[in-house]
Order: C-alpha cells, then sequence, then structure tokens
C-alpha cells in the first residue's frame, strides 16, 4: 500500500539520471498507477489510428515508427529510429527516464495531449506482446 | 625562326608559318580549360568545384606562359607584333586601314590582351573568393567581405568573358570571309598565305630555353610563396561538439553546428522546442539551459565560414528552416526538388546526406557528393 503512494511521486519527480527498468516493470507501475489491467488490443488500436488533437505533419504514431514495430522506423528528417518492439530492440523500455521523454513528446505531437498511464501501459502491454 | 625570316621574303602565294607551335598550343589548351571551367562554373553544380578549380588554374598558368612567350617567343608570337597604338586600332576598324596582318590585326591584338587580362582576373579573383569566403587556398586569410566581393566580381568577369570569346568567334568568322581564308584552320595548321600587300613584319628570334627557364622560375616562386603560406584560418567553427547538446540533438537529426545560426535564432528556437519544426522536442529544464548557453557561446559570430554568412539572420520568418531561406534555394538551384525526398537523402534538412562535413560547419565544397538513389 505503501509504494502505491510513492509511485506516483517517483514518476513525476524528472529523474536527472538514467533509471534502469525492464518492460514488465513497467507495465506492472503503469497499470498500478492506472487502476486497471492493461489491454494489448487497446495499445495496438491506439498505436494504430489516426489521430487528430496533435500536429498536421504526425497523425499518427506509425508515420515515424510505420505499423511494423519490430522493424526500423523513420524520423521526419530521414534518420532512422530503432525498432520499438523489445523483442527486436532489447534497449527498448529500459530507462525510465528515457520512455517518460518520448512519451511526453510524442503523446503531445499524435494526440495534442499527454498519455494516460492506461494508455502508455496499454502501448507497452502491445509491444511487448509481439 | 627561319618561319620569321622567311615571311618577308615569301613570294606572293606562298604558305608561311605565321603561329609556331606553342602558341597553337596554347590557343587550343586555352580553349579546353576555359571551356571545362565554364561548364563546371555556369552549368554544374558546386559538386565539381575541384575541376572548376583545375582548369581555371590551368587557364591562368597558360595565360602567364603566353606572355612570357609574348616577349620571348618568335615574331608573330610578339606584343610587339599585334599590340598597337589606339589610333592605329581605330584606323583599322574604320577602315582607314587595308592592309593584311599575317598575324594578330590591330583590333585581335587588342582582344588578346583583354582576353589574357580577364582570365588573369578571373584566376585572382576566384582564388580570393576561395580564400576569403571558403577558407581554403593559398589566400586564406582574406576577410571574408573580401572574398564574397571576390566572387561577385568573378560572375560578373565570367560572362563579360563569355561575350569576348563570342566577340571573338564572330571576328574570326567575319574576317576569314573577308580576306577568303581559314583563320581557324591557321590556328590548327599554323600557316597562312603571304599575300602582296601585306603588312610588313617586325622579325624577332624566339628564346626557347630562356622562356622556359622564366617559365619554371616563376612557378617556382609561386610554389614557395604558397607554401609560406598554409597557416589554419582565424575564427574556425567550434571542433569539439558538446557531449549532451550531441546526444540529444542528434536523436532525430544531425548535429546542426552552432555557427550555423545567429545566438538570437538559437534562443528562439530552444525557446520553442514544443513546436519544433512541427514536432514536440522538449527537453527539461536543465539540459535545455545548458544546450542553449553552448550554442550561443560558438554561434554565427564566432566563425567565419561561408554558411555562417550566408545563414545566420537569414531566415524571413523567425520559425522558418534554413532550408527555406533564398541563400539555400540559390546554392541548392542546380538539383531538381525530387532529388531530397529520395532514399537515402529523405529531407531537405538531411544535409549530411550529401555533405561530408555538414556537422563541423564547413560545408566546404569540396565535401559534396550527391547520394545515389538507393532502394527504400
Amino acid at each position: 500500500m505503501k509504494y502505491l503512494l510513492v509511485l506516483p511521486i517517483a514518476l513525476l519527480a524528472a529523474p536527472a539520471v538514467a533509471q534502469s527498468t525492464t518492460p514488465a516493470e513497467l507495465l506492472a507501475q503503469y497499470s498500478t498507477k492506472a487502476g486497471a489491467e492493461a489491454s494489448a488490443e487497446r495499445g495496438q488500436a491506439l498505436f494504430m489510428a489516426d489521430h487528430t488533437g496533435g500536429k498536421p505533419d504526425t497523425p499518427s504514431c506509425t508515420t515515424c515508427h510505420t505499423a511494423d514495430p519490430k522493424s526500423a522506423g523513420q524520423a521526419r528528417t530521414g534518420k532512422p529510429i530503432e525498432p520499438l518492439a523489445p523483442s527486436a530492440n532489447p534497449e527498448r523500455f529500459t530507462d525510465l527516464k528515457f520512455v517518460e521523454k518520448w512519451f511526453g513528446r510524442n503523446c503531445n505531437s499524435v494526440l495534442g495531449r499527454d498519455c494516460t498511464a492506461a494508455e502508455k501501459a496499454d502501448v507497452i502491454a502491445w509491444l511487448a506482446s509481439l | 625562326m627561319t618561319d620569321a625570316t622567311s615571311t618577308r621574303f615569301a613570294p606572293s602565294g606562298e604558305p608561311v608559318r605565321v603561329w609556331d607551335i606553342w602558341v597553337r598550343l596554347f590557343h587550343w589548351s586555352l580553349v579546353a580549360s576555359i571551356s571545362t571551367a565554364a561548364v563546371t562554373g555556369f552549368i554544374l553544380g558546386a559538386q565539381y568545384i575541384a575541376l572548376h578549380i583545375a582548369s581555371g588554374l590551368i587557364a591562368m598558368a597558360l595565360v602567364a606562359a603566353r606572355i612570357v612567350w609574348g616577349f620571348l617567343g618568335p615574331t608573330h608570337a610578339r606584343f610587339r607584333d599585334f599590340l598597337r597604338k589606339p589610333a592605329e586600332i581605330l584606323s583599322h576598324l574604320t577602315g582607314g586601314d587595308t592592309g593584311r596582318h599575317l598575324g594578330h590585326n590591330p583590333a585581335g591584338g587588342l582582344m588578346m590582351l583583354g582576353l589574357m587580362a580577364v582570365v588573369g582576373l578571373l584566376a585572382h579573383t576566384g582564388l580570393a573568393g576561395l580564400g576569403g569566403a571558403m577558407k581554403t587556398g593559398p589566400f586564406l586569410s582574406l576577410p571574408y567581405a573580401i572574398g564574397e566581393a571576390g566572387l561577385e566580381l568573378h560572375e560578373v568577369l565570367a560572362l563579360l568573358l563569355l561575350v569576348m570569346i563570342l566577340a571573338h568567334v564572330v571576328a574570326a568568322i567575319l574576317e576569314s570571309r573577308r580576306s577568303h581564308e581559314n583563320l581557324a584552320r591557321s590556328m590548327v595548321t599554323g600557316i597562312k598565305e603571304s599575300r602582296p600587300g601585306d603588312h610588313p613584319s617586325h622579325l624577332a628570334r624566339a628564346y626557347p630555353r630562356l622562356a622556359l627557364l622564366v617559365i619554371a622560375i616563376l612557378a617556382g616562386a609561386i610554389a614557395v610563396s604558397l607554401r609560406q603560406n598554409t597557416h589554419a584560418p582565424a575564427f574556425a567553427p567550434v571542433v569539439e561538439l558538446d557531449e549532451i547538446f550531441a546526444e540529444e540533438c542528434t536523436a532525430c537529426h544531425l548535429a546542426y553546428h552552432p555557427s550555423l545560426l545567429s545566438a538570437v535564432e538559437w534562443r528562439e528556437i530552444m525557446g520553442g522546442l514544443d513546436e519544433h519544426f512541427g514536432e514536440d522536442a522538449s527537453l527539461d529544464s536543465e539540459t535545455n539551459a545548458r544546450i542553449t548557453e553552448w550554442l550561443i557561446s560558438h554561434d554565427a559570430s564566432t566563425a567565419q565560414t561561408r554558411p555562417a554568412h550566408q545563414f545566420a539572420g537569414a531566415r524571413e520568418d523567425p520559425t522558418g528552416s534554413i532550408t527555406e531561406t533564398r541563400a539555400w534555394a540559390d546554392l541548392h538551384e542546380s538539383l531538381s526538388e525530387r532529388t531530397f525526398f529520395r532514399a537515402p537523402i529523405y529531407s531537405k534538412s538531411n544535409c549530411s546526406a550529401c555533405h561530408a562535413d555538414a556537422e563541423t560547419g564547413w560545408f566546404s565544397p569540396f565535401q559534396i557528393r550527391i547520394s545515389k538513389e538507393t532502394p527504400r
């Protein structure tokens, strides 16, 4: 019970150093924060959908990450992006600060708002299942 | 030499060697080198700069050698044979002088002098531009503004040279018709036909060995003076990139060098990362402050490069990109629009796809290689 109170503070506290973690650990943390079971199906739907609330050049996660998270994506600048699925890229979801930075940026670019803990849990659940 | 002596005594209708082998070699080598310099300069893009400079320098060297030959060569190679007083040139042009000149006529002689002068000025303005604006070559310590002025003048002179060459060719055709002889062929064979009423020539013997010696001494003197001028240019763009800058900024794009923009522009960009060219690229405030500080302390005012002068402060719209500036468009006009979007370039912002030294801030014309299209 006590760690439930500490977790949100830890997540908000913008840590200065890399914080190593695992996809499973992150999934557990976001699910706990959301207070609901994560769903890989909902995660896939969010990832694949075209959204309208964000910036016009980036309507979907797939704009840069492509529809196949096991293969490399490409930034609008032409620079390659390493695959998102941990099965294809073991570096993914192993650094909390990095994960928070990119959810923060990309949710704003695509949705025009922050993602909820439930949405983050759903997307990680789907990516980790691939 | 014997050819020259024969001109006076040759009976009319006799073939006479007017242009010695060196004058002819000079003429056609100059045609080849100027053509190469014109095609690479006017038509082909900056990636042909090395060929452009080489052909221009060869033209300059040919002219220098020709000037020596103008004092030490045989009769018709000499300046004395074809450089006339203004009154004589005027009289020739207005039809007052009807005699035929075996060598260059007075107007032709003036054109020779003009062509040599313009080629010489082209070489010097080109080298001044290369030194002052691009910080390469023998004149790299020239101030940037002088280099830029040199390049502007270089362009004007190049157009002038084209007009002069056109006039030279037209004059040769008209004169060939008028005097019923093929002047272009004479410049290949060296032979003309002597005729009654030809202007007598002031005979001169050639000193080929002395000429070679003078040319060798000139070449040696230039080589020695160039060797003494190899110090690094002042105001070079910062070499070592800040670690955090490189790590954060290269997550999505190449490390745009701090010398490409002014401090004011870097502040605008770093203050608006949540709207960074269509994406949210926010950083935590501590990281942002550190990168901003590093960028503005190595901004365009610290570097004497061409991009620093052309791009900093050039963005019409403060949120706009370098690729939307007029200067950028002018520099890339030889490329088709679709070149930028094909693999492996993908985007105009991907400078390093073609500029190997993009991340150094130099953008040297010697470092350009347009990426070949690859399958996506």
